[in-house]
C-alpha cells in the first residue's frame, strides 16, 4: 500500500530528525553553541558503532550503552574548557555565536580529518537486524523499526524530562531567559554544559541508530548538521515539541517526494518546507510570535 | 541584615554608583528614591550579584560578605530580586515560573505551603496556572515575578519598579501584596518611580542622586520635606490632589 510505504520509512526517517534536532535544541537552545560540528558528532558515532560490530560482534544497541557516555564527557569536555570561556569573554549574544561558530567549524575539521585517516572516502555499511518485514502490505527492515523504537523511547524520556522534572524545567528555562535563570538560583554555566553534554549524547544515539540502516562515510556529517537545524529553526529553536513535530514532519514530506517523484528531490523538498514554514510564520510552528 | 558600604561600580568609564552606603533592618521596608538614570537598579543589581561592584566595595548579608559570590549563590543566601521589566520566564506556565523560584536548596522545605500562601496573596495567579506567562497582562506578569521571588523563601526582597507600567488600579493591588508580605516579617528594598505609594508602605528612604547617597531619613519625616515633596512628589505648589 502506497500510504504506508511513504508513512513508515517516513517516521523512522524522522524519527532520527527529531531525535538529533532535540539534541542540537539542547546545545544551540540551552548552551547557545551553534554546534556545526554537531553531524560529524553523528558519524564518528556511526563509525563507533560499525567498528564494535564488525571488531567486536557488539551489537549497536549494547554499542549505545558505550557510545552515549563517550560522547557525553567528550561534549561536555568540550563545552567546560573551549566553549565556556569564550561565551564568558563574548560581549554580547551575536559575538557569542560568531565565536561558537568559529570554534565549532574548526572541531569540524578536526573530526572529520581523523575520520578520514582511520576510515577512508569509502562508503560503509553493515547488516544487523536486515530482515524484511511485511506490514499491511509495506515491507520494512527489522532494523528500521528498533531503531524508530529506540528514538521514540529516548525521545519520549528526555521530553518528559525536559517537561516533568524541575531540573528539566530549570534547563528549558535557561532558553528562555538565562538573566532570569540566575535570579532563581540556577548555575547557568553548570546546567548549560549538562544540557550540551546530553545534546552530544542524543546526536551519539542518533548516529548509532543510523548506521544500523544507512550507508555513511566520513564526509557527509554536514547533511545532518543541515537537517537538524532546518528541524529546530522549522520547530522554534529552543521549542522541544517543536523540535519532535518538525522532524517526524521532515522525514515524512522527504520520502513521500522521494517516493512519488524523485530521490534527488529530497533536500529541494527539505528547503522548500523550511522556506514555507518560515513564510507563513518566521518564528517556527511552536515559536511564539514576536514580541 | 544588609549592610552596603563604599559601593562603586563603573560601565565602561561612566560612573554608575559612587561609594553608596546603606543599611537595612529586619523586618524593614526601604525605599530608594532617586530620578530616572541615578543608579537605582545598578544598586539592586550589584546587591543581586547580577553586576560586579568596583574593588573595595563592601556588601555584608547576615555578617556574611556577599559581595563576590555569582548571582545563584546569592539567592541560596536568601536575597531575591524582582528586575525592572519583571524578568519572567514568558514562554512557561505560571506553574512552571513558580516552581522554578524555589529552585534553590533554602527553598525546598515547606514549597507547598509557600505556594498556597502565594496564591493566597495573588488569587489571579491560581486561576492561570497554565497559562504561559508572556500572555498574561503586565500587572499579572509582576505577580508571577514577585510570586517566584517569594517562592526562593527570602530574608530580604529587592523589588525594582514593581509597579512601572501597571494601571492605577494593579499597582495599588501590588503595594496591598506588598503591605501583606511585610507583615509576614520579610525585609524589602525597594526602588520605585510612584514615590508617593513607596513612601507610604516604607519604614525608611534613601535618597540618590547621580549614583550618590543624598540624604536619608525615616519615610514619615521624609514626606513632609519640602525638598523631598518639591523633587519627587511633584508638589510645586502645595495644589490639591486629584481625586
Amino acid at each position: 500500500m502506497l500510504l504506508v510505504d511513504i508513512i513508515l520509512p517516513g517516521l523512522v526517517l524522522g524519527g532520527m530528525y527529531a531525535l538529533i534536532a532535540l539534541g542540537l535544541t539542547l546545545q544551540y537552545g540551552v548552551a547557545r553553541i551553534m554546534n556545526l560540528s554537531y553531524g560529524e558528532s553523528l558519524v564518528a558515532a556511526a563509525f563507533g558503532a560499525f567498528s564494535l560490530y564488525g571488531g567486536l560482534g557488539l551489537s549497536p544497541l549494547a554499542a549505545l550503552l558505550l557510545a552515549v557516555p563517550v560522547a557525553m564527557v567528550l561534549n561536555w569536555l568540550l563545552y567546560r574548557l573551549l566553549l565556556e570561556r569564550l561565551m564568558r569573554r563574548g560581549k554580547d549574544r551575536g559575538a557569542q555565536e560568531i565565536d561558537s561558530i568559529l570554534v565549532t567549524f574548526g572541531v569540524l575539521f578536526v573530526i572529520q580529518g581523523a575520520m578520514l585517516v582511520a576510515f577512508g572516502g569509502q562508503y560503509y555499511s553493515y547488516s544487523y537486524l536486515s530482515i524484511p518485514l511485511t506490514i499491511m502490505g509495506s515491507t520494512l527492515a527489522v532494523n528500521r523499526l528498533v531503531a524508530l523504537l529506540f528514538a521514540a523511547l529516548v525521545g519520549g524520556a528526555v521530553y518528559l524530562a525536559l517537561t516533568r522534572t524541575r531540573i528539566g524545567t530549570a534547563v528549558r528555562a535557561i532558553a528562555v531567559d538565562a538573566n532570569a535563570a540566575r535570579l532563581v538560583g540556577i548555575d547557568v554555566a553548570a546546567l548549560s554544559g549538562l544540557a550540551f553534554a546530553f545534546g552530544g549524547g542524543l546526536v551519539a544515539v542518533g548516529g548509532v541508530l543510523i548506521s544500523m540502516f544507512l550507508t555513511f562515510n566520513a564526509a557527509m556529517g554536514v547533511v545532518f548538521t543541515m537537517k537538524a537545524l532546518v528541524v529546530i529553526i522549522m520547530g522554534g529553536v529552543g521549542n522541544v515539541i517543536g523540535a519532535l513535530v518538525a522532524g517526524l514532519l521532515l522525514g515524512v514530506v522527504e520520502t513521500a517526494v522521494a517516493r512519488l517523484v524523485d530521490p534527488g528531490l529530497t533536500l529541494a523538498a527539505t528547503y522548500a518546507l523550511f522556506l514555507g514554514v518560515l513564510v507563513i510564520k518566521p518564528t517556527g510552528l511552536f515559536g511564539r510570535a514576536a514580541s | 541584615m544588609l549592610e552596603v558600604a563604599a559601593l562603586s561600580h563603573f560601565y565602561g568609564k561612566h560612573q554608575a554608583l559612587a561609594d553608596i552606603a546603606l543599611a537595612i533592618g529586619q523586618g524593614e521596608i526601604v525605599a530608594i528614591l532617586g530620578a530616572n538614570g541615578a543608579g537605582k537598579s545598578t544598586l539592586l543589581k550589584s546587591i543581586a550579584g547580577l553586576v560586579k561592584p568596583a574593588p573595595g566595595a563592601t556588601i555584608r548579608f547576615e555578617g556574611h560578605h556577599i559581595g563576590e559570590l555569582p548571582a545563584h549563590l546569592i539567592v541560596e543566601r536568601g536575597i531575591a530580586l524582582v528586575p525592572e521589566g519583571r524578568g519572567v520566564f514568558g514562554d512557561l506556565t505560571v506553574a512552571e515560573n513558580l516552581q522554578l523560584g524555589a529552585y534553590p536548596a533554602r527553598a525546598r522545605a515547606g514549597e507547598a505551603d509557600r505556594l498556597a500562601r502565594i496564591l493566597r496573596l495573588f488569587p489571579r495567579l491560581a486561576e492561570r496556572m497554565a497559562q504561559a506567562v508572556r500572555t498574561m497582562s503586565g500587572g499579572e506578569q509582576q505577580m508571577v515575578a514577585i510570586g517566584r521571588a517569594l517562592m526562593s523563601n527570602p530574608l530580604l526582597l529587592l523589588l525594582d519598579e514593581p509597579s512601572l507600567g501597571l494601571s492605577p488600579l494593579l499597582s495599588r493591588e501590588v503595594f496591598r501584596a506588598l503591605a501583606e508580605i511585610r507583615s509576614s516579617g520579610l525585609s524589602v528594598l525597594l526602588v520605585e518611580q510612584n514615590a508617593r505609594a513607596s513612601l507610604d508602605i516604607a519604614d525608611r528612604v534613601y535618597l540618590i542622586e547621580s549614583g550618590r547617597n543624598a540624604g536619608s531619613g525615616p519615610a514619615s519625616a521624609m514626606k513632609n520635606d519640602p525638598e523631598v515633596q518639591r523633587a519627587y512628589l511633584g508638589k510645586a505648589r502645595a495644589a490639591p490632589s486629584p481625586p
